[in-house]
């Protein structure tokens, strides 16, 4: 009993300390955001906010002109919203084609797949742009979720590497009692890859959430900014940045993101477990 | 023969959307900008073929690209590695399901999802300035401060440190694979009387073989392409001396503040080849190590 | 298992509705923008979009000025579309690349001759004495937009480089006051004192700035008059102007190039923490050193002989108008109201550089803060004592501005002497712009 209990404590110490160590980085940003602009540099040194302010707050929320900050916040928010539907329901079928059904080219259409993943985006940008431009895209949020409801290559082969773990006689038995593919794919494999799937939503959510370049790119409008095109313009290469309400913004902005993340990380490791499968 | 086609057409009806998304906003794209790599472009006017005087020049006559191409060799084999393993160990202390490790989870991935925003440019100046926090610890240590911003190659380790400091995306993908091993093998692992390391190399390592496989593979290509890291820390310049004008820092001067939308264009056909050069070993090395449970334990 | 998947299933609808709510607003207005876009002039009914870059405050008078013209020009919409300086640019290469520039552009100098010579801007010769009123403002300050023989940028406001130092901390190193017509050897000998003193006398030279300021005092140019080649033949001035650098930094005058590395933004550097004297820089950025360390600054001059042949004013902003526009004459009119209109300026207050309407100037006079005055008397001291900018950059500037900045920053690292620094600058200089 006792070494257990010691084992324990050790455990919570070591983890628990290395936690603070690693988020250090994050209290400073939290802590920066109740200075007062012009001190969070020269008193970099002191942590705690001296003294300690919530203007920052008030001022970053009210934004640009028109728009306050809660409009860039409901506009990422529906970004969001569409990559994520498009992701889960797009990927988790590609992905069940790909490891799970044997056809003519699938390894070619699949390293085509992984090909995409390596060129990188500033070459295609300009084409891409000009494509979307034909199809009076531009200044809408099409061009940023319409391809994600056509599978993103990450998260397919993501999703491709959990479902080879699971055991091809599973299939064989809902086959037999007379499933067909996509019965397959929707009562067997689906369930079961629950936790990839929480991945992909996690992912999803915080890598749009975050996206700057897109956004930049498409929304011309400042009543469709994002967060993170807005973040930005609290900043000046010319004059005084306002650091202050940039901080608290930030901090703002990272609230949703963390809730996502506490709410489905317990899939991630959940999932699996309950589900009662034996090997 | 029936059974042929109408597994073909379940392949396809599955990866179809995919295959619809390509052809739609990828490939012309991805043709265009091979077109560009032979080109003189400047984005305005239209390009003009020059055959492969973009590449000749890339390995001839331009020693900051040889440059920015070895420091991001040195990012890509140091950053990747340790990423990975810190990732894996730190995935391994929380695969548990106290409620307290939940919370322990989320903590360790809050680095991560401070992402890219111009926020965490600040806080990292902060955290590696003079009199920052990394500075402190070491003068306490006895060893000199360094001048993290201000020596080349101090800023390079700066930048991978920063990449293992956000680790959280590999170690998720990590959990959610040591989850999927049935808790049963290590039992019956414990009754046989093995040992952790006997368990670790014998059980952990090959059931996780796939998404071990999966994270080299994307963090390799990741690491390749890292833009943002370097752009925000450096205020664009990939300073100092160059020190951390990674590859795609450097593609994005040439295409976007030289207008020189061919070279860059080349570049990225060169990276492409590398990546996928490095990509295709990973995966043909993973016959030997990766294990599939689908596939008969081979 | 089913319980957690509904949940999840569950969430994610909520989200989707949520979208859809928001979505149709947005979708309506898409199609706005598209269909009438600029078009029908004749019906009197005029929509222009125009693009800038800027953070809050910027942002919010702009806004402010944009619905007093639209007040005063019923039938005329605005819709702005601003950003930050890095995404602006960003932003603007893909729409040029498809077409679909805003009508009104802000435009700075380094990219100026790159959007203009691939017939992206408009040229505004035609306009000017009709849809802009040029009466108060001077033929000098128009050109500085010419790129070869068009007008492709009208000029908001003007800057001009000066050394911005505290007088306390002048007077703690045993100087009274920098007098107007001092020279680069009094420089060095006021730097040593400093250096004695163990202060900062200054932070250094941004390269491209300053070795083009001391090429003109020299009768020379950074770039040759057409933009082909450099517009100075003698290595030696390069080498002069890199070791005198160097040696400031050698006698503990200016910090070391990986001390300035190190420093977090603005607000940490030694001359706002009242740890240096002053620094180099463009006159705009005044305002915000005062503001930044709380302490008082004046403006002193470059330092001398020729003073006025090295000085120039250059244009801190344009507007450009996209040559895809549909209208050209409207968004001219526009740009007309932004530059000459009191009213409008008592909004923009100099804050894109100090006015070129000397209208404007006069009636801000009495308006703009302490800091700003101190500004637009310095512009004013200057345009007695400066030469014409001349032609506006070529288009690859942007290229040598970075291989000088990397030479100059070898050269304070002592990788390259400056000798060899101003050869290797000829020769893939010449070949850039060749």
């Amino acid at each position: 009993m006792k070494p257990k209990h010691l084992k324990k404590i050790i455990y919570h110490v070591l983890v628990g300390g290395f936690a603070i160590l690693l988020l250090y980085p994050v209290f400073w940003l939290v802590m920066s955001s109740f200075k007062v602009s012009e001190q969070i540099f020269v008193t970099a040194e002191s942590f705690i906010p001296d003294p300690f302010v919530l203007g920052n707050y008030a001022q970053g929320w009210e934004g640009f002109g028109d728009h306050g900050f809660g409009t860039f916040i409901k506009n990422t928010a529906i970004f969001v919203a569409f990559v994520l539907v498009g992701h889960l329901v797009s990927c988790s079928l590609i992905a069940f084609g790909f490891a799970r059904l044997k056809f003519v080219g699938r390894n070619f259409w699949f390293a085509i797949m992984i090909v995409t993943l390596m060129l990188p985006y500033e070459v295609v940008m300009i084409p891409q742009y000009i494509i979307f431009a034909e199809l009076g895209w531009l200044n809408s949020l099409k061009p940023l979720v319409v391809p994600a409801f056509f599978g993103h290559p990450f998260f397919i082969f993501l999703l491709v590497q959990f479902i080879r773990t699971i055991p091809r006689e599973l299939d064989e038995a809902a086959t037999i009692d007379g499933c067909n593919t996509f019965g397959i794919y929707y009562r067997i494999i689906l369930p079961l890859i629950v936790p990839a799937l929480a991945t992909t939503a996690i992912f999803t959510f915080y890598w749009t959430w975050d996206n700057l370049l897109g956004p930049v790119l498409y929304l011309n409008s400042p009543s469709k900014y994002t967060v993170s095109m807005a973040l930005n313009m609290f900043l000046s290469n010319e004059t005084v940045s306002n650091w202050g309400a940039m901080f608290a913004m930030s901090v703002v902005s990272l609230i949703p993101v963390f809730i996502i993340f506490f709410i489905f990380q317990r899939y991630v490791v959940e999932g699996i477990s309950t589900s009662g499968l034996k090997g | 023969m029936q059974t042929n086609i109408k597994q073909n057409l379940w392949g396809y009806l599955f990866i179809g959307p995919f295959i619809i998304g390509f052809l739609a906003f990828t490939i012309i794209p991805i043709i265009a900008s091979l077109y560009f790599s032979f080109t003189s472009y400047d984005l305005f006017s239209a390009p003009q073929w020059i055959g492969f005087d973009n590449f000749k020049e890339m390995f001839t006559n331009d020693p900051r690209y040889l440059h920015s191409l070895k420091i991001t060799f040195i990012y890509v084999f140091a950053g990747v590695p340790l990423r990975l393993a810190f990732a894996l160990i730190v995935a391994m202390l929380l695969n548990t399901a106290s409620r307290a490790v939940g919370l322990y989870r989320t903590l360790y991935y809050l680095p991560s999802l401070i992402g890219g925003s111009v926020a965490v440019a600040i806080m990292w100046r902060n955290i590696f300035g003079d009199e920052g926090i990394v500075n402190l610890a070491l003068l306490s240590m006895g060893i000199d401060p360094v001048r993290w911003f201000g020596d080349p190659t101090a800023a390079l380790w700066m930048l991978i440190f920063l990449s293992v400091w956000q680790f959280g995306s590999s170690m998720l993908i990590f959990l959610a694979g040591l989850k999927s091993i049935p808790q049963s093998y290590y039992e019956a692992a414990s009754v046989d009387g093995a040992s952790f390391f006997q368990k670790f190399f014998h059980i952990t390592i090959p059931m996780l073989s796939p998404v071990i496989l999966f994270n080299a593979i994307m963090q390799t290509i990741a690491a390749f392409m890292t833009f943002v890291p370097a752009f925000i820390i450096s205020k664009g310049t990939g300073g100092p001396l160059d020190g951390t004008l990674l590859y795609s820092l450097y593609l994005f001067k040439q295409g976007f503040e030289f207008f020189s939308m061919g070279y860059a264009s080349a570049m990225a056909w060169i990276m492409l080849i590398i990546i996928a050069i490095l990509t295709s070993i990973i995966f043909l090395t993973s016959k030997f190590w990766v294990h599939y449970e689908s596939e008969g334990g081979r | 298992m089913k319980k957690s998947l509904l949940l999840l299933l569950g969430l994610v609808m909520v989200l989707f509705l949520a979208a859809c709510g928001g979505e149709e607003g947005s979708e309506e207005n898409t199609s706005g923008d598209s269909s009438d876009e600029g078009s029908d002039e004749a019906s009197g009914d005029v929509k222009l979009r125009i693009a800038w870059w800027g953070e809050q405050s910027r942002n919010d008078y702009t806004l402010e000025v944009i619905e007093l013209y639209e007040e005063q020009n019923p039938g005329v919409t605005i819709e702005p579309e601003y950003a930050s300086w890095d995404d602006y640019w960003r932003k603007l290469a893909p729409q040029a690349a498809a077409n679909e520039l805003p009508d009104i552009i802000a435009m700075d100098l380094s990219y100026l001759s790159q959007y203009a010579e691939n017939g992206q801007l408009a040229n505004l010769s035609d306009f000017i004495g009709s849809e802009i009123n040029v009466d108060n403002i001077s033929e000098d300050n128009i050109n500085t937009g010419k790129v070869n023989d068009g007008l492709y940028g009208f000029n908001l406001g003007v800057n001009a480089v000066g050394f911005q130092y505290n007088p306390e901390k002048l007077k703690e190193i045993g100087i009274e006051e920098i007098p107007e017509d001092w020279t680069w050897d009094d420089f060095m000998e006021m730097s040593q004192k400093a250096a004695d003193a163990g202060v900062y006398f200054d932070n250094g030279f941004q390269a491209d700035v300053f070795f083009n300021y001391y090429l003109r005092q020299n009768g020379k140019r950074l770039y040759a008059e057409d933009g082909s080649g450099l517009g100075y033949e003698d290595d030696q001035l390069f080498v002069d102007f890199f070791s005198m650098i160097q040696k400031e930094v050698e006698k503990g005058a200016t910090p070391t190039p990986d001390f300035m590395a190190q420093l977090a933004g603005p607000e940490d550097d030694p001359v706002v923490k009242g740890e240096g004297v002053g620094i180099f820089q463009w006159s705009n950025q005044f305002v915000g050193l005062e503001q930044t360390s709380g302490l008082d600054f004046n403006i002193a001059p470059m330092p001398g002989p020729n003073v006025s042949d090295g000085l120039f004013l250059k244009p801190s902003m344009f507007f450009s108008v996209a040559e895809n526009s549909e209208a050209k004459a409207e968004a001219a009119k526009f740009i007309d109201f932004f530059v000459n209109n009191i009213e409008a300026n008592k909004l923009i207050l100099g804050e894109r550089g100090v006015p070129v309407s000397s209208a404007v100037k006069e009636a801000l006079a009495e308006e703009v803060s302490s800091s700003q005055a101190e500004v637009f008397e310095y512009i004013s001291w200057v345009e007695e004592n400066s030469t014409p900018m001349g032609p506006a950059d070529p288009a690859a500037a942007g290229e040598i501005i970075e291989l000088l900045t990397n030479l100059s920053e070898q050269i304070s690292y002592g990788e390259i002497t400056p000798e060899d620094a101003a050869e290797h600058f000829r020769t893939n200089a010449e070949s850039i712009l060749k």
